[in-house]
Order: C-alpha cells, then structure tokens, then sequence
C-alpha cells in the first residue's frame, strides 16, 4: 500500500478523522512503522467479587462448575453479562472474564501496594519492590517518549498514609527492584506536568523551560567532570550524563510531537480541575488524561488506579447526598446511607464500566491503520488484592478488552481456570508471563512462586500456552 | 598419540591465524600456540579434547574452524577451566604449577588481547573476590606497594538518608525521627540482596538515580525554601502541597535573603546563597569556576521566573551533583615514588567517617584534618581508636527497619556498623527474604507482610543480639561467632528486670498453688492482694478479669500451673496481653508458648529471664534459624547453597559459575531424602568437580530443616507421602519420614586436625572455629567491607598486618579495624 492508497482507504474509512500521530510520522518514512500495542491497567480496590463476574445465563451444568471452581469455558456470544456490566455490553466481543487466576504470592488484604501488578509481597517500604511491574515490562517492548504514565485516585488516610490525593506520590507501579513509580494524583496535576511542553500559561512555559536549563546545564556539568578519567571511574559520571541526554533527548521528542500532543490536549470542563473534586470526576478527569496521552502518542501504557480501599468516595450516583462512602466499612458490609453495602459495590462497578466504555469507544473513534486504535490495545480490569475485602488472593478475577490484534485468544469468553491446589491452575504469575511472551518478552517466569502451590509439587512456572494466539 | 596432537594443534593454530587475516582484521595474532604453550597442551589436554569426540565438546584442535567470537568462547572457558584448577580433572596427570602457569598466561593474554576475558570483567565483582590465590596473600612473601584506584563510590542508602539530613542541618533527635525516611524522598540506591558484602565501589550512577534524584531534589529544594516562602507571604503557614506532609524545616538565612528581596539578589548575596548550599550538600566550599557557573544559572533562571524560581534553580542543580551521590576518594598531592597520592586530609576524615558509621566526620575529626592533623598514619590509627573507643557518637540501632516493629527487644549498640559488617557477610538478615509456606510449619511460621517482617523479623533481631554481643565483647569475636551456644530468644527485658519479674511471679506461684485458687479465687485474691500488686498487677488484681487481655487471678494461675507447676518458666509477656506476638518458640525446637486452652498440651515451656542462655543442638550463627532460613529454598534446605557459603565465606575459596547449559534442579522422587536426591544428580564427574567443593560443606546442615530446626529424621514432603491432611489452617501436612546422612568432609584448609570428615554441623563448626584459613576469610571480607573492594596482591600487606593485629589482640575485631584503616590500601590512591 502506498501513500496515496492509505490516505484515500482512511479518509473513505474514517470520512476524515484525525489520524493516530504515529501515523503521521509513519507515513512520511519510507517504511511504514506497525502500531505500537498499548496497555491500560485499570485497578480498583476493596477486592472484587467472583460471583459477580459470572453469567447468569450460563446453563445448570457449567453454573454448577462454575459453583465448584472446576474449568470450563464458554462463548460470551451465547450469554447476557452481569447487569452491572452494562454499560460495556458493546463491546462483549472483545471482552473476556477470566476467573480462577490466584495471587497467594502477593500482599493481599487492605492494602497491596505494587503486589497485583508485581506479583510479589509489596508494602510501604520501597526495598519491598522486587522488579519492574508487568505494565512497565510492556512499556519497555513498546517504547515511547514518556515510556509509561500512572495515574491514581490516591487513598486518603487509611493504610497507605503516603498518597498525596492532589499531587504526585508513589504510585502502585514500579520501575525496577527498590523503585517505585510515580502517579499523578488529581487531573489538574496530571495535566499540568505532562502537557506542559504544549502549556499556554505563562507560569507553566516558564517552569517548563527552567526543566530544560537545568537538565541542560547538569548534563554538561558532569559531561566536562568525566572528560580525562580512567575508564571505569568516566563511566561512573558518563552513565549519569547519559541518563540526563536520555531525558533531554525525551523531552526532545515531546517537543516534537506538540502538534500531536496540542490536538489531543484534554478538553476537560473546568470542575475537573477543581482544587476540590469529587472521586467520581477525578476518575473522569483522569480517563481524559489517559485517552489523550495515548492517543496523542505520549505513552503506549497507562497504569490506572480507579480506586483503593483507602479513597473516600464522593460523586456516586445515587450516593451523591451520603457524604463520603469509606470503602473499609463497605467492605465490612456496612451500608452507605441507605443503601445497603453490596448495591454500593455494584454502583461502583457500574461506574467503572462507564468509565472503560468511555476509553474503549474513544479509541475506537481514532483510526489507525486499517482499522482503528482500539485494534492494537489491551486493558485489563481487576482488583489490587484479589477476590474480597480481607482477601487472600485465592482468586483474582479480571475483565480483559483485547483490540483486534491482540496477540490472546481470549476475546469473547467467559473462562473459568481450575481453582487453586488443582493441577492445571494458574497464577497472576501465569497470567502476566502469558501476556510478556505473547508481546516478545520470553521471559519463563514473572513473579514469586506459590509455595503452597510448590509444597503440593503443582506446576506453577511459564505461560498459559492455551492463551496464546 | 599425545605427541601426535601437538603439532597438529600448532598447525591448526598456525593456519587459523593466516585464515583470520583474511577475514578478520581483530583476528590477526591470534591463536599462535608458542612452544611452551603447545607442549603442555599436548600432555596434559590432547587426550580428550581433539576429534569429534572431545569432551565437553572443547576440542582444540578444531580451532581453526572457529570464528573469533568462537575462539574466544572456547579460550573463555579454558581460561575458566585453569584458574579454577579444575583441569585436568582428577585422576589423570596434573601439569606443575608453572606448566599451569605458561598456559593460563598465554589463554589470558590471548583474550586479553581482544579485552574478552570473561574472567577479567569479573575480577572486580564481589563473587570473585576470593580469585586472589589466599595462600600467595598470607605466606609473607608478596612485596608489592598497596594502593587502591582513584574513586568514586556510591554512597549508601544509609549515608545518602544522613546526607540529606545534613542538608537540612538537622539535629540528632530529628534523624532519629526521620530513621525510615522522609515523606516525600525516596532513597536513589539500594543494596544488593545476597549474602556477602554488598556495598563496593563499583556502581555508576544511572537513569534509575536520576529520575529518583529528580524528584528529590524538587522536593529537598522546596522545603529548604518553604519556611521563607511562608514569610515572603508567597504560601501559608498551613498550605502545604500534601498534607501528610507537613515537614518545615528553617530556610538558611542566605536563601531567605534572596527570596525576601525585591530585585535581583547582589553578586555576594548570590554567592552567599550558593556558599551555603554547597556547604550544606557537598559540605565543601564552591571554587571560583563553579561559583561562576552556578552564578550564571541563577541569574538567567531568575530572569526567567524570579528570585525564588531561579534560587530553586541553583538549589536543585546543586542537588543533583554526582558529587552529592558519591564518596570522592582521589588522592591529593604529589604522588610518591611509587605513583600514589595519599588522600587528602578532608578526604581521610570523611572516609574514615563512612568506615565506622553513616554520618559525616564529627567535630574531632573535622579538626584534626583541618589543624593538619591527619596526615601521617599515627594519626590515623589515633582518630579511629578515638571513635572505636566511643561508645556514644554511633550508638545506635543496628537495623532501622526491624525496630519499628520490634521497639522492645531491640537495643542500641555503640557500634552499629560493625555489627552491619557481620551481617552482611553472615548474611542471616535475608531470611526476611525467603518466602515460607506458614502451614509447613505448623502454623508457627508468619511471613513477612504488610508492617511486619513475621517470624524471620523476630529471629533476626534474635541473631542481631548474638552479634552484638560478641562484638561488645570483642575478644575472640570469630570464634565466638562460629561456634557459640550461647543464644537469644525472646528476650524483652534486661536480664535484671526479667529476672527480678520472674522472681516475683516465682513467689506467687509458690504462695498460691496450694490455696483454693480454682474454687475460691475472690477470696484468694482479696487475701492476697498485696503480694499481687507487688509482683503482678501494681494496679490491683481481680479474681475474675474481662477475659481478654486482663490478667486476673485464675488465668495468672493457670498459666504459672502449666509453666512453673511442671518444671518451666513463663514468658515474661503473658500469651493474652494485648499485641503479644511471641510465638517462634518452636524455630528453635523450644516448646510452643503456651496459650489460654493449649495448656498441657506440649512440653512445659522454659523461659530464661537471663540471656544469652545454652541453646542445644546449636553452635554459633550459622546454626541459627535466621542463617538456616536465609540459606535455603523455599520449601527445602539447600546444601549446595549452604556449601557454596561455607566454601567461599569461610575457607576463601571459589566455585565456578553454574554452566548455562546446566538445569540445576534437584529431581523430586518421594522415597529419597533431598541429600540423596543431591547426591543422585551431582555424583557424575562433570558435576562433581564443582559439588565436591559445596555438597560436603553443607549436607552436614541437614541436621536442621528449612525452618532451622534441628531434626533427626526427614519429613519427605510430597503428596504421596501424606499420612494425615492437616484439619485446622495452623496445622500441618503429617509425612512420613526417612533418616537422613548429615556427614561432610573439610577439605582446602591444609591444616591438621581441621581438613577431614565431619558427622555434622556441630562438628563441623566446632573445627571451623579452630581454622587459621577461616579466620584469614574473614579479614579478607572485612577489608572488602571497609575498603569497598575486592583485595589484591598487592593488598597482602595490608590483609596480613590485620590479621596479626587480630591474633595479637586476642581475637579483637576492633584492632582489625585500626590496623585496616591505617593502612595503605585504605590512605593510598593511585
């Protein structure tokens, strides 16, 4: 396909929407680049039910399996979705609900930190994180100029005393062993830092270019501080050197794509932006800032924490008069106002769903390809401490929206893995090893083992090959 | 037939030479086999490695097929194969010293050429530390001048936290405050967790420091300013950008002064603010260039966005100098006859610092290098007996993180650092690191979670003390280590107040037990309520309490009946108080701690008010549960782990790296012990010449499972050999069980009475103690602890005279540690 071709196919295909940046940059290069994949990681708190997951159109036979935990699977096409799924139901085919996954291995309970994406024992100290959490393993196979953006509705008080709900704190990703990552806390943060390099305010601009000077003006401070040392004693101040190039030749690439970056700036209403908001619109705002840094090319993975135990939620429909519902008592089975604990859980789901299906029809409004961005990306719904409450991880439900190709051939069903202590069940560890070697990772395993699991000699190591397209 | 392989190897070789000028230009002088090299390769290689049969696939005489990268793979692994005196294996001819000698010289001058010597790039790593032939470091004969390069190393999580507390110049009780962190910095570096030394000067700087020091220095930044921010009325006292964080440390006056003033600061008033900031972060002067430069980016920052912006500017610069991140040891001055420049005396002051604590030289010590006194070695050696000899300036926790959760039974010790240099090389503190299944251990077993650190907390802090101790001690202090059976279990309160608690309970038990405390215990407690609040309840004791963490007269009685009344003590904490969380008795084969409706249940438990007491079936810290734990599998012991240890941290010795080709599992098989699974999967000759060096050292540990307990007979934990499923969550799987081989062998010590079989660990320990090579191991890992680097020959002065000063001083730690910073490898740089 040439040039002309692609334009013409688009422009009958898409009556002329604007195209994916990458795709700009694409086709002014002799060789057309493949679209990245991208990434949404959408956590939530306070557990998530396995028995809310489950269709309740299944038949008496594969309804009694699902009651035993034993394996099956079915074709979504022939079944409703749980009502609270509703708001997703548009997009069943790409949708998959994966039951009877465990994360034994991970911090489980109130708190988790980085655990579910981790698949290790996180907890509030930093020397717990072991690795690189699977989210910023994918962002490495897909680079981009910010590599990865996490966005979170921080707990305000409870365990995890440390989220700055207004500002940037350490997030529930993790760069590296001892390396937590950072997210943003409110949209107005969020979209003060990332989009600065595009920023009409005049504060903004100056801050912005006070970045560069100082980056510019470390970087040849310790460039001319290496010059003339022995070899190993310049690499000690030439890595550090690099490092910093490393981020000016980012920011570089950011100032490149401000065309791209400016056509995509959120549009968001100006309660958004509040100093003040509700939980509710922080997580919109928030849904605004991830869509426009993926669309406009900024990150190919976004890590977002839609909730955690500790968030005092505001903004609920039908809670909206309640005052702010704590999720430790929801999670205890008391109501909120009068509405009784588990129709507070189903309200919060519902919203959530509103949620992806906002991100999910957005990208499929922007085309890409032959297609459109949706086709080439993958979001993943789940709790950060599996199955309840007081959780123990002995399951992990998870919502999983593959684009078109995607490399899983998991779209459109309902799977039910063999429960934990079985032969043939599977992991978190199993899970995310699935997706780094469908991805190019060939890594054989990602996470700590179950020594449950090990103590009963089940095999626990690799990818679930069955997944894999 | 070995004298027909040789000059075909020659030929091959000489062949391939002509062959890679053809095609590579790297290639050119490879490869030609001078004569001596060809003669011992043909005695001593030829028979197995030529034709398509060679062994191991290593053929030289197909060399000259190879490519270069695959001539230097196969000269990487002869390389490997010589230094570790692995070949020719044992039982065929071995060459001489000098014939091994000729030929490792020409494969690593081969490599060296190409700068592809695997080993090469190893030397310096902490792995191979022990590649320095030991008995060339101790026989005496080394003269080479000692030194070490010119460097810069990373500091230490625990220097950078003190690093940054000087930067906001705060006072003794805020670090304590701040041991665990600041809200809002995060440390840039972490240690490697492994059993050893971990902390050498070879880590640079890299993208993971930046993106953390950038964030750090924003925020360092914004609090050195916020106080005089708040009085230029540009924020609120309670505004705060997070407000958990609430932290409002005094601006300098010099920074005040910029961001009070209305117009651009004058050139001193800049000046002043960048004096002050590098003093507070580089705790330095700023020379004339770099108050130039840093003038120059205030100006134009502040031109751009105002005087507190642009001060914010040189402040976060100034922060994210590489200098603030690294101990600068370069030398100073004219170099000597031999081309080494002595540190400077600011340099010396600081490293002697960072030897004996985390904080920057104290107030002696910075006036001393700056009156010119500590520029000879006496000087020196006075500072460090100086600190050594303080038992105040260092006193401190040995492990931050533990004390949180273990407030009370953890203890200040005048010296933490030294107990840090044990814990690093014992390695035991990583028992928090491996994970357990807590049924296995019958529920015992908590594991490390969320504000906690579960039962390998508790017996860290327990093997901390054991440390401590001998180190106070300081006397013997190896010996002591490897062989006492002296343990702590917990132990909460000082040996006088837990002896005069258990004194007093004592005394009631002995009033009361034949009173009609069961049937009448109002009246009992009425009539003897003062002797209660004088050994119980100060407060006054009821006969029948609230049943939950109240302690009344028939629970108190209950308790002592089980513990006093069968021969035992009780824990000085009773199992009902509130937050009790003593429950790791059984890790050391103690009796459970008794519990309200386990009473009777179990073997009387014996508490020891006065510890350390005899612990049976242990001797010294390698027996400990927190050693044991820390060096096994998750649901095994782990010999070759465990062997691997004693081989390299106690007799200075070396294993090769596993081959990549090699799947180092242990084969389950549910009739056999793990050590005859071992056994069956490293007894081929291949494996065992790297096992024989670990499989005999640590098989003799078998004696203790992997929780640490010592055992007689083995659980064999497998599905098929499950006699009863466990009914409750705190119980067990019962196995059967098999006896098991605990016997080793000592070998590599070439000294009487300690080389030979070993029926145990016991045993084993008992004459590792005694071993002159053991404790010469342990010098050589202490300087690697205070020089940050692995030793060299030419160190051999340096490693001798410290373990002269150990010997002469009667086992003192202390004088190992003078004798090592005094030295030439710790004041020369070259």
């Amino acid at each position: 396909m040439n040039r002309r071709d692609f334009f013409h196919r688009s422009a009958l295909a898409t009556g002329g929407l604007v195209l994916a940046p990458w795709l700009h940059q694409a086709m002014g290069s002799p060789l057309a680049q493949k679209a990245p994949m991208r990434f949404i990681f959408v956590h939530k708190g306070n557990g998530l039910f396995p028995d809310v997951m489950v269709p309740p159109s299944l038949s008496a036979e594969d309804a009694a399996k699902e009651r035993a935990r034993e394996a099956f699977s079915v074709d979504l096409r022939n079944h409703e979705l749980p009502a609270w799924m509703a708001p997703i139901a548009a997009h069943k085919e790409s949708l998959t609900i994966l039951q009877g996954l465990s994360g034994m291995m991970c911090t489980t309970g109130h708190h988790t930190w980085q655990s579910s994406l981790g698949v290790y024992r996180a907890n509030e100290r930093p020397s717990s994180i072991k690795w690189a959490t699977v989210d910023f393993e994918l962002a490495r196979l897909f680079p981009s100029p910010f590599e990865h953006i996490e966005l979170a509705c921080f707990p305000d008080g409870g365990g995890n005393s440390r989220g700055n709900i207004e500002g940037i704190d350490v997030g529930f990703s993790a760069r590296g062993q001892g390396q937590p990552n950072y997210a943003f806390g409110s949209p107005k943060v969020a979209l003060r830092e990332l989009f600065k390099s595009v920023a009409a305010d005049r504060s903004d601009q100056n801050r912005y270019a006070l970045e560069r000077k100082l980056l510019e003006f470390t970087a040849g401070h310790e460039t001319a501080l290496g010059a003339g040392l022995p070899g190993s004693e310049r690499g000690k101040l030439s890595s550090y050197a690099e490092a910093i190039n490393d981020i000016r030749r980012r920011n570089s690439e950011v100032d490149g794509m401000a065309e791209a970056i400016r056509k995509h700036l959120p549009v968001l209403d100006p309660k958004y932006l509040a100093d003040s908001l509700t939980t509710t619109d922080r997580q919109r705002g928030h849904t605004e800032i991830l869509l426009s840094t993926l669309i406009s090319g900024m990150t190919n993975v976004v890590a977002f924490t839609v909730d955690e135990l500790g968030t005092p939620y505001t903004g609920l429909p039908g809670l909206e008069g309640a005052g702010p519902v704590n999720l430790h008592d929801v999670g205890h089975g008391k109501p909120a106002g009068n509405v009784p604990a588990l129709e507070v859980r189903t309200t919060l789901r519902t919203h959530h769903m509103t949620l992806l299906d906002t991100i999910i029809a957005r990208l499929k409004s922007v085309p890409e390809a032959d297609g459109n961005m949706f086709d080439n990306t993958m979001i993943f719904y789940f709790p950060d401490n599996g199955e309840t409450h007081h959780s123990h991880g002995i399951e992990w439900p998870f919502m999983v929206f593959s684009g078109r190709h995607a490399k899983l051939d998991i779209a459109g069903r309902y799977i039910r893995l063999p429960k934990h202590g079985v032969p043939g069940h599977r992991t978190l560890g199993n899970w995310y090893t699935t997706i780094l070697n469908a991805y190019g990772n060939p890594i054989r395993h990602f996470g700590d083992l179950d020594m449950a699991l090990e103590s009963q000699k089940i095999p626990q190591l690799g990818a679930i090959r069955e997944f894999l397209a | 037939m070995q004298l027909s392989v040789i000059p075909r190897i020659l030929v091959v070789a000489i062949a391939v030479a002509g062959v890679a000028a053809r095609r590579e230009a790297v290639g050119t002088e490879a490869a030609a086999f001078p004569a001596d090299v060809s003669a011992v390769l043909g005695k001593y290689c030829g028979d197995c490695h030529e034709g398509d049969e060679a062994d191991g696939k290593v053929r030289f005489d197909g060399i000259g097929a190879l490519s270069t990268a695959g001539r230097i793979d196969l000269l990487n692994k002869a390389e490997a194969q010589l230094f570790f005196g692995m070949m020719p294996p044992s039982g065929k001819a071995q060459p001489t010293a000098a014939e091994r000698s000729v030929l490792l010289a020409w494969v690593q001058g081969e490599l060296r050429r190409h700068d592809a010597s695997v080993l090469d790039a190893k030397r310096r790593a902490p792995e191979a530390g022990n590649w320095v032939d030991h008995e060339a470091l101790f026989r005496g004969t080394e003269e080479a001048i000692a030194f070490t390069p010119a460097r810069r190393w990373l500091v230490s999580p625990q220097i950078f936290l003190q690093r940054v507390f000087d930067v906001f110049e705060l006072p003794q009780r805020a670090r304590d405050g701040f041991r665990n962190g600041m809200h809002g910095l995060t440390i840039p570096m972490a240690l490697p967790e492994h059993s050893g030394i971990r902390d050498y000067d070879l880590t640079p700087l890299n993208g993971g420091h930046l993106v953390t020091m950038l964030a750090n220095a924003e925020w360092i930044s914004r609090k050195q300013i916020r106080a005089a921010r708040v009085k230029a009325g540009q924020l609120k006292a309670d505004q705060f950008d997070n407000k958990s964080d609430r932290f409002s440390p005094v601006t300098p006056e010099a920074f005040e002064k910029v961001i009070l003033k209305d117009g651009a600061p004058s050139p001193e008033e800049a000046d002043a603010a960048i004096e002050t900031q590098f003093e507070r972060v580089l705790r330095r002067p700023a020379r004339s260039d770099e108050l130039a430069n840093y003038r120059k980016l205030m100006s134009e920052a502040m031109e751009l966005a105002g005087n507190t912006e642009g001060l914010r500017q040189m402040l976060q610069a100034v922060l994210l100098e590489s200098e603030f991140l690294y101990r600068m040891e370069l030398g100073d001055g004219e170099p000597d006859e031999h081309g080494r420049r002595r540190l400077s005396p600011r340099e010396t002051a600081f490293a002697i610092a960072y030897a004996l604590g985390d904080r920057e030289p104290d107030a002696a010590l910075q006036s001393s290098a700056r009156e010119g006194r500590l520029s000879t070695r006496d000087d020196c050696e006075r500072e460090v007996r100086r600190i050594l000899a303080d038992t105040t300036l260092h006193r401190g926790l040995i492990d931050p993180a533990l004390s949180i959760e273990h407030p009370g039974e953890y203890y200040l010790t005048p010296h933490p650092k030294i107990v840090r240099f044990f814990r690093e090389f014992f390695g035991y503190p990583m028992a928090v690191r491996v994970f357990k299944d807590s049924q296995r251990s019958d529920g015992i077993y908590r594991v490390p979670d969320r504000g906690t650190f579960g039962t390998p907390g508790f017996l860290v802090v327990e093997a901390d003390r054991m440390v401590a101790r001998a180190v106070e001690q300081d006397q013997h202090v190896f010996e002591n280590l490897l062989t006492t059976d002296q343990f702590f279990v917990y132990h909460n309160l000082s040996n006088e107040k837990g002896a005069a608690l258990m004194e007093g309970w004592k005394t009631v038990f002995e009033t009361l037990r034949h009173t009609d405390w069961r049937n009448d215990p109002e009246r009992v407690t009425a009539e003897h309520q003062e002797l209660l609040q004088k050994f119980v309840v100060p407060g006054g004791m009821k006969a029948k309490g609230n049943g939950r963490h109240e302690v009344d007269l028939v629970r108190l009685m209950n308790l002592f009946e089980d513990t006093f009344g069968r021969g035992g003590r009780p824990f000085t904490t009773f199992p009902w108080a509130h937050g009790n969380r003593f429950w790791h008795a059984p890790m050391y084969n103690l009796p459970r701690t008794p519990t309200e409706g386990s009473y009777g249940k179990d073997e009387p438990f014996d508490y020891h008010p006065v510890q350390p007491f005899t612990m049976p079936n242990r001797r010294g810290i390698l027996t400990h549960p927190a050693w044991l734990i820390a060096h096994s599998a998750n649901t095994a012991t782990d010999p070759v782990r465990r062997g691997k240890w004693v081989r390299e941290k106690l007799l200075a010795g070396s294993v090769p790296d596993v081959p990549i080709t090699v799947d180092a599992r242990i084969p389950d098989d549910p009739q056999r012990t793990l050590g005859e699974r071992l056994h069956a999967v490293t007894s081929k000759d291949a494996c065992w010449k790297c096992h024989v060096r670990m499989n005999p050292l640590g098989i003799p540990f078998e004696i203790f499972d992997d929780f640490g307990r010592f055992r007689t007979t083995e659980r064999l934990e497998h599905p098929d050999n499950i006699i009863r499923q466990a009914e409750k969550k705190d119980e067990g799987d019962v196995y059967r069980t098999a006896p098991f081989s605990s016997a080793g062998v000592i070998s590599g010590t070439g000294e009487p009475g300690i080389d030979g079989e070993v029926k145990d660990a016991l045993e084993l320990m008992e004459r590792l103690g005694r071993s002159v090579r053991v404790r010469q191991s342990i010098i050589r890992h202490a300087f690697r602890f205070y020089l940050g680097r692995n030793e060299m020959l030419s160190d051999a002065a340096t490693l001798r005279a410290a373990d002269r000063a150990y010997v002469e001083s009667g086992g003192s730690f202390k004088a190992v540690i003078v004798s090592l910073l005094a030295s030439d490898s710790f004041l020369y740089r070259k």
